[in-house]
């Protein structure tokens, strides 16, 4: 089992729902409203008056041989929209309940 | 009113007007107090504040009336109180011409015409004016009278005992009971020949031997002419508050199906309809507000070259337009002149609000969101800062809802309105736009070329970069040379003051064109009315003749009878001749109404005759009559003040582009006097009552009794044969009879000679006034009153003698008094909003230092085209407040967002400028352009709204065109000493550190 981190602008959440669930992954854990700038490029997401973008975070636990197709989804989804900007990052899951 | 029988002019003045006008000063909210005493005849009219409640103001002058009625002198009557109010004015005045029926026509005007319109629901009275009614002669010879022994009274003591029905009481017959009745009234006037009025040497003296009765028309009353025939006018006045469209609409429906029951010879016509201007200036706006929209719908479409952003936007001005309606609803008002010119001032405002909406959803779009997640991501961003540009518009608007006087009458429905319909762009806005951007926006890559976005992007998209980028060099160069940059601004803004002060002129209300003119033609005090009415005929033809506008010419000329309730209100006297002349409409004539008033002014001074002319443009009616000089001046001795008028009469007739100057105080009048001696009276055993009655039943008749006919009643009117009382002989000759019966002739009593007299009085504000008037043509107030000032300085009043400018200028100082107030509270207003808005007291400083330059724009621009700043223009300066301010907001918010990004100051400046020139340029031209029909429309009752919307595109484009150079040079001044000082306080911070 992987983690998966995804954070976006929110723009991007409703596409990136629907996407989970065409690849079958029912769980996943999201916050509304999460602020931060990439490390490379990209506007800062501050919910400031200057900078009023607003990301939302998707954290969902899948079975490993999901991660490779979310991954090209995700990836695919970035590239249409570059200037949104949508970042995924994946961990090993040690236990759960 | 209140009448004194039997006193002069100043004995009514000193006994009944004093003392009603010492107690009525002190009523609430009472504004000016004017009098008029007459012979026998006091009148005080009270003026009060516009939107006075009338009702309870009725009740404190009964009450002040009823606490010193008691003191009046004997023989005053009790004082009648009227209620006056702007809906006294006629609806419509019908003329009824006739030939045949002439004679008949008072009885078919009222039974036919009159009574029917009276029925329409709102009409408030009809009254028939300038028809004879009929009347009963008893025309008695004075010599057959006095060898029968009989005296006037007697006869007419016969008719009024002959004339009579009496019912006599119940009687029973069996078991019946019967009524009975007694009928002794004439059943034919012809009647009247066959009673006895007295005994002879034992035969019976029938009235037929000592008196003529004549079947007849009363005689000395006005009699009314249309295009040279004969005619009555019927005189339309509405109940307050009914609708005058309404009204006459209805009346004008009515019409032909009441036509058709008259006599042919009978014809109908209008020649005064107060609705036609209400409605072809309603047709006027809708004409304007049609055209501001599809020119504000080409300028966004310019902007955005892109067909369904403009849609969207478009969609927001008839919901948000039309959504007022509701106010109008709720309130009870009407689609008026106000409301009307509310929804085309504001079309270019409704669609700024949408516009910042939708700029920051493309924004999005182009940023690769689907349009749904833009819509709703780029309305949120944006909300705050629409919230608060649209606060401003509505600070500017609200308080002018809070506006008194004359201007505030105007202003609160303009003020609501606008206020609404901002409120409500506001809301679709936020609502409406971002919801069918969802639906009806690509997002780019979806985006479809067509032939119009490939030639907007050919020729039109290099003209707006284009201008981008020859802006943002410009701010560039403005931002590193701020100094001199400001230097030139603030030149600029004193050279244009400069001009506009020199060269600007001030007036109170826009002179409008309402194809009516009024004219009123003074004959020689004491003229008879049948040589008055031979001129005014001869005046009618020639103008007739000479202008082809009249369309309509009618006149009359006489006494006006006491019941005609309108004529009342007119000074109607046996030499007096009043016009009114109806034109073609004002587009299908080259001259206005200024124009031929001028000339005829000029026809009319060739004629020695007339002693006196006015010629009124515009009927003399409300608003519409242009503007007029007046100079008051107060003094109790009247011989001095009457030297006073006449030269200042004199020295006014000097002064270029006044007309018809005018003295109110009345001619004297010349009259004669019978003067009896009370020795001699009393020796014969009369009083000075009993012989003035005498006198006057001779003269002016003595009415006892009433003629009725088929339910209506004729006046018996008994008086002397008309060639018995034709010179001061005659009234010598008058045999007055004493209480034993003996005949006493005028001639032994007194003696009959000839005076002079004042016929009236008037005072204001409880002092002896004259006032010297004087209409203006074709120069505006302030040039005109400046010269009038000048003379005023030239000469040297006498001790107790005051002189006051009033008419119009009075008016006009009150309104824009009322009006700066309303500047300074609305320009701090908007300085709150702004300072809220901002979190700092000094962005929005240098916003409202654009504020001036829109004034100087206005002004100037006023000055140019040659408009002078009236109310409207100056309304339209207030307006400005809240729309200049859009367009700094616009630009300090996106300069202060580019440094918050971390941009240095001349970046931020430089950037923001760049990006924000085109939403700048486009709401500011919506809005110019959106004002354009308004100022250069030719319709009717254009005139009233031209300045406004002169002063509003003047202001506007002047102030857009600073704001462009004066923010960015202002921004980089003031941020960049802030941060010197900062850096100073920095610095020593770190050196006390050391």
């Amino acid at each position: 089992m992987k983690a998966v981190m995804i954070v976006m602008d929110q723009a991007h959440y409703d596409q990136v729902v629907q996407d989970l669930a065409s690849l079958n992954i029912r769980g996943f854990t999201s916050w509304k409203e999460v602020y931060g700038k990439g490390s490379q490029d990209g506007i800062p997401h501050y919910g400031t008056h200057a900078w009023p973008s607003i990301n939302n975070a998707i954290l969902t636990v899948v079975e490993d041989d999901r991660v490779p197709l979310l991954l090209n989804y995700l990836k695919e989804e970035d590239k249409r929209s570059i200037h949104l900007g949508l970042r995924a990052f994946v961990w090993n899951i040690e236990e759960m309940i | 009113m209140t009448s004194y029988s039997g006193a002069g002019a100043e004995d009514v003045e000193e006994n009944v007007t004093r003392p009603l006008e010492d107690v009525l000063n002190s009523t609430e909210k009472l504004k000016e107090i004017y009098s008029t005493s007459k012979d026998g005849v006091s009148m005080i009219i009270l003026e009060f504040d516009f939107g006075t409640d009338m009702n309870a103001v009725m009740n404190d002058v009964r009450d002040k009336v009823g606490l010193i009625a008691g003191f009046l002198p004997d023989g005053t009557e009790d004082p009648m109180i009227m209620k006056f109010s702007s809906d006294m004015v006629p609806v419509m005045v019908l003329s009824a011409t006739a030939e045949q029926s002439s004679g008949a026509l008072y009885k078919i005007l009222d039974e036919q015409v009159a009574n029917p319109l009276n029925r329409i629901s709102g009409v408030g009275t009809v009254s028939v004016g300038g028809a004879p009614q009929r009347e009963i002669q008893v025309n008695v010879v004075p010599a057959k009278l006095e060898a029968y022994n009989i005296s006037l009274e007697q006869i007419a003591q016969v008719i009024a005992t002959e004339n009579v029905n009496v019912p006599a009481g119940d009687f029973d017959i069996g078991t019946q009971t019967y009524m009975l009745r007694l009928e002794g009234e004439f059943r034919e006037s012809r009647d009247l020949n066959d009673i006895i009025v007295g005994n002879s040497r034992g035969k019976a003296v029938y009235l037929r031997d000592v008196a003529t009765v004549v079947d007849t028309l009363e005689s000395r009353v006005q009699e009314n002419y249309t295009n040279g025939r004969r005619s009555a006018s019927i005189v339309i006045q509405k109940q307050s508050g009914a609708n005058t469209v309404d009204i006459a609409n209805t009346v004008k429906k009515q019409l032909p199906e009441l036509q058709k029951n008259l006599p042919p010879d009978i014809e109908i016509v209008a020649v005064m309809d107060s609705s036609d201007y209400i409605r072809v200036s309603i047709d006027s706006l809708l004409e304007t507000i049609l055209l501001a929209l599809i020119i504000v719908g080409l300028v966004v479409l310019f902007f955005l070259g892109r067909w369904r952003a403009t849609i969207i936007i478009m969609v927001a001005i008839p919901i948000s337009l039309i959504g007022s309606f509701i106010y109008l609803y709720l309130t009870g008002n009407t689609i008026n002149i106000i409301s009307l010119s509310a929804l085309s001032i504001t079309i270019g405002l409704v669609v700024d609000d949408a516009i910042v909406v939708l700029e920051n959803i493309a924004t999005h779009l182009e940023r690769g969101s689907r349009p749904r997640q833009a819509a709703i991501y780029g309305t949120e961003e944006v909300s705050l800062s629409v919230i608060a540009s649209t606060l401003t518009i509505i600070a500017v608007f609200l308080p002018m809802t809070m506006v008194g006087g004359f201007a505030g009458v105007m202003f609160k429905q303009l003020g609501w309105m606008v206020s609404i319909i901002i409120t409500l762009s506001l809301i679709i806005s936020l609502s409406l736009t971002p919801m069918m951007s969802a639906f009806m926006m690509r997002s780019s890559e979806e985006m479809k070329v067509n032939r119009f976005d490939r030639w907007y992007r050919k020729r039109i998209l290099p003209l707006l970069d284009g201008l981008d980028h020859w802006y943002s060099k410009l701010v560039n160069k403005v931002s590193r040379k701020r100094g001199m940059a400001f230097g030139m601004v603030v030149l600029i803004f004193i050279v244009s003051l400069v001009i506009s002060i020199l060269t600007l002129k001030t007036e109170f209300m826009p002179a409008s064109d309402n194809n009516a003119i009024s004219m009123t033609l003074e004959l020689p005090t004491g003229t008879r009315m049948e040589v008055a009415r031979d001129m005014g005929h001869r005046i009618a033809r020639a103008l007739e003749a000479k202008y082809p506008e009249i369309e309509i010419i009618s006149f009359n000329a006489g006494t006006a009878s006491e019941s005609n309730v309108f004529a009342a209100m007119q000074s109607t006297a046996s030499h007096i001749v009043s016009f009114t002349m109806r034109l073609t409409e004002a587009k299908n004539r080259g001259k206005t109404i200024y124009d031929i008033s001028e000339e005829i002014r000029v026809d009319l001074s060739k004629i020695p005759e007339l002693q006196r002319y006015r010629v009124q443009p515009g009927g003399g009616m409300g608003m519409t009559a242009g503007s007029n000089v007046e100079l008051d001046i107060y003094g109790y001795d009247l011989t001095t003040t009457d030297r006073v008028a006449a030269e200042l009469r004199q020295l006014m007739e000097g002064v270029d582009g006044l007309r018809d100057i005018t003295i109110s105080r009345e001619d004297y009048r010349l009259e004669y006097q019978i003067q009896f001696d009370r020795e001699k009276l009393s020796l014969n055993g009369l009083t000075m009552y009993t012989a003035a009655n005498a006198v006057r039943n001779r003269v002016n008749g003595l009415t006892m009794s009433r003629y009725r006919e088929e339910g209506e009643e004729y006046d018996i009117r008994v008086r002397f044969d008309e060639q018995y009382r034709q010179s001061i002989e005659d009234i010598e000759n008058i045999l007055i009879y004493n209480p034993m019966g003996v005949g006493v002739r005028v001639r032994d009593l007194g003696t009959v000679v000839e005076s002079s007299s004042l016929p009236k009085i008037n005072r204001q504000d409880r002092q002896r006034i004259v006032t010297v008037a004087g209409t203006i043509y074709g120069r505006a107030l302030s040039e005109v009153v400046g010269d009038v000032n000048e003379l005023l300085t030239e000469i040297t009043l006498p001790e107790g003698v005051q002189v006051e400018m009033s008419g119009s200028l009075e008016d006009q100082q009150e309104a824009f008094q009322e009006l700066g107030f309303l500047l300074v509270v609305v320009t701090l207003l908007v300085y709150i909003v702004l300072a809220s808005q901002f979190e700092s007291l000094i962005y929005p400083f240098m916003i409202i230092l654009t504020i001036p330059f829109a004034f100087t724009g206005s002004l100037l621009l006023l000055a140019i085209t040659g408009q002078p700043l009236g109310i409207m223009g100056l309304v339209g300066v207030i307006m400005l407040v809240g729309m200049v301010v859009k367009n700094g907001i616009v630009l300090i918010d996106y300069i202060n967002l580019n440094r918050e990004r971390g941009m240095s100051i001349i970046t931020a400046v430089v950037h923001g400028g760049r990006s924000r020139l085109r939403p700048v340029l486009m709401t500011s031209l919506t809005t110019i352009l959106g004002m354009v029909p308004l100022a250069i429309g030719t319709g009717q009752g254009s005139e009233m709204w031209k300045s406004l919307g002169i002063s509003i595109i003047g202001g506007m484009t002047f102030s857009t065109i600073i704001t462009l150079v004066l923010i960015p040079a202002i921004y980089t001044m003031m941020a960049g000493s802030g941060m010197r000082r900062s850096r100073r306080a920095h610095r020593r911070k770190l050196l006390a550190r050391r």
